[in-house]
């Protein structure tokens, strides 16, 4: 099942600030609810691991993580993420374009497209409960990233990441996607 | 003419009260998963994620940990048993555990054993399975395209293709379209749906060690067949096969064919020496087994401008998902399918059907269907409709004019059919009446002045049903006779068992009024017992609207049998010659003097006590009934709806379903049939989907999206008939569980066609959803 889901946000930070940490997949991962990278292979390729939650189906993603693209002047990044559940119930790729503007108020304009593929249990979840938990998800990381923001720089990052991978609540999760097939009835 | 019994015998059309539902209402029937043996442990399939990629590995080491877990069984243990693979009824093979690659979304991979359905649950989620995923073919054209992914590596033939049958006189018909004034075409989609019995399919099997003997209590349509391919397979000698069908949660064709989950339940008790439950969930039901349609079918038709048709071109491309476990008589690769001319006369014909592999579920079965029978009456309902359109005809006008006329019968089709009677006319005249059909077009007319959506639609469908005549019709050899055994007691009752089964059908209750019209002995004193083969005559089972014409046919016959050594009992009992004794039912009685009698139950007690000389004891009789023909029911359904333009959602404000099954037996037990026909219908026509996505990820797989009818949804359903007997019946007798969704969905679609068609729309493809009309009536401007 192949969606694409393209958002922008907004947060009030400088952008080199703001590139500093988008750039960098092992801080970006301890935003992503459920996600933590694990090791990097090299410059580029890290391995993680995501476990997502829908229902009562958990999926526990291991796979690697590569930069594809990185324009530091423009501001420019590209990821390919690659990962297959660990008990062999399906895979999920993603292909994270990122742009980063800067606002004439001293804010940074980010702005995302997400190229994601799902094979396996979870796709039969269909694209419309998928996409919700992509939103629920990316709402999280939105809130994530902006808090990781406003830390000093040099606080401890990497390792607190497992303290923070706890997946997406389940049944916030599932309630949230049934409020969303209904828009916002129930 | 069918002799009327009396209330009291409650032979044929009596509607007397179901005699299962005593059991099923209060709760008390005996299903597969209600059956407990000591000792039993639970199976529990391992599947498969992806729809094709190659198996890397499988480490069960972490399930076998697992305190209770008994054993895994894969796909290279089964190998080494030869028994990785099994025959289809198709004249494929299809992987009991998957070995080399998995072929489909939910593919059977591994099957775990433990002492509770929990643990086995869990277990089964301890299995790491490492897949290296292989390009998807989902669209079936994509999977004729040259350079396609070869789904099926093993067999010799290096492509995607099963098979191409064709009948009919293609040159002839090629002539007529060349010259025809007037050429209509349609392509309908029938998408893959499923029959979502409401119990999923399962089985015990118990495997005695002491006795050498493999009791499979299964979901079995078909269980004499079953056991005969258990013994072909398994290598195990047939004598000690016993398989028990017991209650059957309705089956639809879901539960004629032969799953992994039975293979794998029946290895592991013979392995481990104690019975092994396996039954499915919703979702494995609705993801692995048996589904039905998945038709990409064009219709042409050539005519004369004043409507009369002249042929008819049908082409299909059938989509069977991975591996060809269609269930239909042998010979028929596209089952019936060439009942697609229908009702009407068409001089010529041609059809072809072209058979693929993609990477589905395999299939497909014949749903409350006579093989491929539900896809042809749509398909020509539906195009008959469209050359309405075209010719700006009133569909009611150019179906009269082309009807097969009465004095015709038998009618040979073009396709080679011999239809046993018909009688079209009527049926569609009495539909149209009750409707108001003249009125509802004026209505249309008026209502569309102002705008809004409202339209009829029309099927006058003929069916064909009770395969089947043995010249023609076998399964994997085995003709398709099916048979009766009648033993009449001494107190005079009798005890029937079938090689059908039924599935919700009513048989314990019809079969028993078979008896009851042909012997007199009342149906409450009539016991019928199905299922069981140790005890039960060998038969092929029940689907295809088969079990009226052939094992109903037998009961009649068997019980005739029966009566003829009756009449003897009762000349020895009445000292006088046989030619002098009448028979009403019930009673032999000498001609002329009504008083002098002897009832059927006094003969009964005679047939054991008082024999006459040179008799054998007792009364009884089996018959295994070989019909001439197949039998062919039609009618006429009508369908009013109105379209709300805002949301696209379809109501059916009125349904008449007029229907002719020949002679009837329990006019109650037919019209609940015709109902739940009907209601299934309404679901494929405007609910269900079995779809996949681009990966092959099932969007279809569960009830949140395979959307059954509640009452709700279900409108009021009006009925009627017409009777014209099967001429070749033994008590003219057709066949009716599955007019009502062979007829209907096609009533459906014609229906929400013609509340559009002065929009431009000639055709929509089911399901109908709302979503999907709105977008019809967005692009038109009109929403």
């Amino acid at each position: 099942m192949a969606l694409k889901i393209e958002k922008t946000f907004t947060v009030q930070e400088p952008i080199e600030r703001v590139w500093a940490l988008l750039s960098d997949p092992r801080k970006v991962a301890t935003c992503v609810p459920g996600a933590q990278i694990t090791e990097q292979v090299d410059e580029k390729t890290y391995k993680g691991a995501i476990k997502v939650k829908v229902g009562p189906s958990v999926t526990d993603y291991t796979g690697e993580v590569q930069i594809v693209h990185l324009d530091a002047q423009n501001h420019e990044i590209e990821i390919l993420g690659k990962g297959q559940d660990v008990r062999g119930r399906g895979s999920a790729s993603m292909k994270l374009t990122g742009n980063l503007r800067a606002l004439p108020d001293g804010g940074t304009e980010v702005a995302s497209v997400s190229e994601i593929n799902v094979v396996g249990i979870l796709a039969q979840m269909g694209s419309r409960v998928i996409t919700e938990v992509s939103n629920i998800m990316f709402g999280e990381f939105v809130k994530n990233f902006q808090a990781k923001l406003q830390q000093p720089s040099d606080a401890p990052d990497g390792q607190a990441t497992a303290a923070e991978a706890a997946p997406v609540n389940a049944t916030k999760l599932a309630w949230e996607a049934a409020k969303g097939l209904f828009h916002g009835k129930s | 003419m069918i002799h009327k019994t009396s209330p009291e015998i409650g032979g044929m059309g009596h509607p007397i009260k179901r005699k299962e539902d005593l059991r099923f209402i209060q709760g008390k029937g005996n299903y597969v998963d209600d059956v407990k043996l000591p000792g039993m442990v639970y199976g529990q399939m391992v599947r498969s994620p992806y729809a094709h990629a190659r198996l890397k590995s499988i480490n069960a080491e972490k399930a076998k940990k697992l305190p209770g877990v008994l054993a895994v069984i894969t796909g290279e243990d089964l190998a080494k048993a030869n028994l990785a693979w099994m025959p289809t009824l198709s004249h494929d093979k299809q992987m009991v555990l998957a070995t080399g690659k998995v072929l489909f979304q939910s593919q059977e991979v591994a099957f775990v054993v433990a002492e509770d359905r929990y643990t086995a649950a869990d277990a089964a989620e301890l299995v790491e399975v490492e897949y290296e995923e292989l390009p998807v073919l989902v669209d079936p054209h994509k999977a004729l395209e040259p350079g396609a992914p070869l789904l099926r590596e093993d067999r010799e033939q290096k492509d995607n293709h099963i098979f191409h049958w064709e009948v009919g006189d293609r040159q002839a018909t090629e002539q007529v379209f060349q010259k025809a004034p007037v050429k209509t075409s349609v392509h309908a989609f029938f998408p893959r749906c499923h029959p979502a019995p409401l119990e999923t399919c399962g089985c015990v099997a118990d495997f005695s060690r002491a006795t050498g003997r493999l009791t499979i209590y299964m979901t079995s349509q078909a269980p004499h067949a079953h056991r005969t391919v258990f013994a072909l397979v398994g290598g195990i000698p047939e004598n000690n096969i016993r398989v028990i069908s017991p209650d059957i949660g309705g089956g639809f064709g879901n539960k004629v064919p032969v799953y992994p989950g039975y293979v794998c339940a029946i290895v592991a008790s013979l392995t481990l020496g104690v019975p092994v439950k396996w039954i499915e969930t919703r979702s494995e039901n609705l993801q692995s087994t048996g589904f039905a349609r998945d038709y990409h079918m064009t219709a042409e038709i050539a005519a004369d401008r004043d409507g009369k048709m002249q042929a008819l071109r049908v082409k299909t491309l059938a989509d069977h998902g991975a591996f060809n476990a269609a269930a239909q008589p042998t010979k028929f690769p596209a089952g019936l399918f060439s009942i697609c001319t229908g009702s009407y006369e068409y001089p010529t014909a041609f059809c072809e059907v072209d058979g693929v592999y993609t990477n589905k579920a395999p299939g497909g079965i014949a749903y409350r269907c006579s093989f491929r029978v539900t896809e042809a009456a749509y398909l020509i309902e539906r195009a008959v409709d469209v050359l309405a359109l075209d010719l700006k005809m009133d569909p009611a006008e150019l179906r009269r004019k082309n009807f097969i006329p009465p004095e015709k019968f038998p009618y040979k089709s073009s396709l080679g059919w011999t239809y046993d009677s018909g009688s079209y006319e009527p049926a569609m005249n009495i539909a149209l009446e009750k409707i108001g059909y003249k009125e509802l077009r004026k209505e249309q007319e008026e209502k569309r002045k102002k705008g809004e959506l409202m339209g009829i639609g029309i099927s006058s469908f003929t069916e064909i049903v009770g395969a089947g005549p043995a010249h023609s019709f076998d399964i994997l050899g085995i003709k398709m006779f099916d048979s009766c055994e009648i033993r009449i007691h001494p107190t005079g009752k009798a005890m029937a068992r079938m090689g059908t089964k039924s599935q919700g059908q009513g048989h314990e209750t019809t079969y028993a009024q078979i008896v009851a019209q042909e012997l007199g002995i009342p149906a409450a004193d009539v016991t019928i017992e199905e299922g069981d083969t140790d005890t039960a005559p060998y038969g092929l089972g029940t689907y295809a609207s088969r079990s009226t014409p052939t094992s109903g046919a037998a009961t009649a016959v068997a019980a005739r049998k029966i009566r003829d050594k009756a009449k003897k009992i009762a000349a020895y009992l009445l000292e006088c010659n046989e030619n002098d004794l009448e028979w009403e039912p019930g009673k032999f009685f000498v001609k002329g003097s009504p008083s002098t009698a002897k009832t059927i139950q006094e003969i009964a007690f005679a047939a054991y006590t008082n024999i006459p000389p040179g008799l054998e004891a007792g009364l009884e009789a089996v018959d295994y009934y070989d019909p001439p023909n197949l039998t062919f029911p039609f009618g006429t359904y009508v369908c009013v709806v109105d379209i709300d333009k805002g949301t696209g959602e379809v109501k059916v404000r009125r349904f008449i379903a007029v229907d002719d099954c020949g002679n009837i037996i329990n006019p109650m037990i037919v019209e609940g049939q015709i109902h739940g026909g009907l209601t299934e219908g309404l679901a494929i026509a405007f609910m269900q989907q079995i779809d996949y996505d681009e990966s092959g990820n099932i969007q279809g797989g569960s009830f949140q999206d395979y959307l059954l009818p509640t009452a709700v949804e279900t409108p009021h359903w009006e009925t009627d008939k017409t009777c014209t007997p099967s001429p070749h019946h033994p008590f003219g007798a057709k066949g009716v569980g599955e007019s009502p969704n062979v007829g209907s969905p096609a009533a459906f679609v014609n229906a929400v066609v013609d509340a559009l068609s002065h929009l431009g729309v000639k055709h929509i493809d089911m399901p109908i959803t709302p979503w999907k009309v709105w977008n019809v009536l967005k692009e038109k401007g009109v929403a």
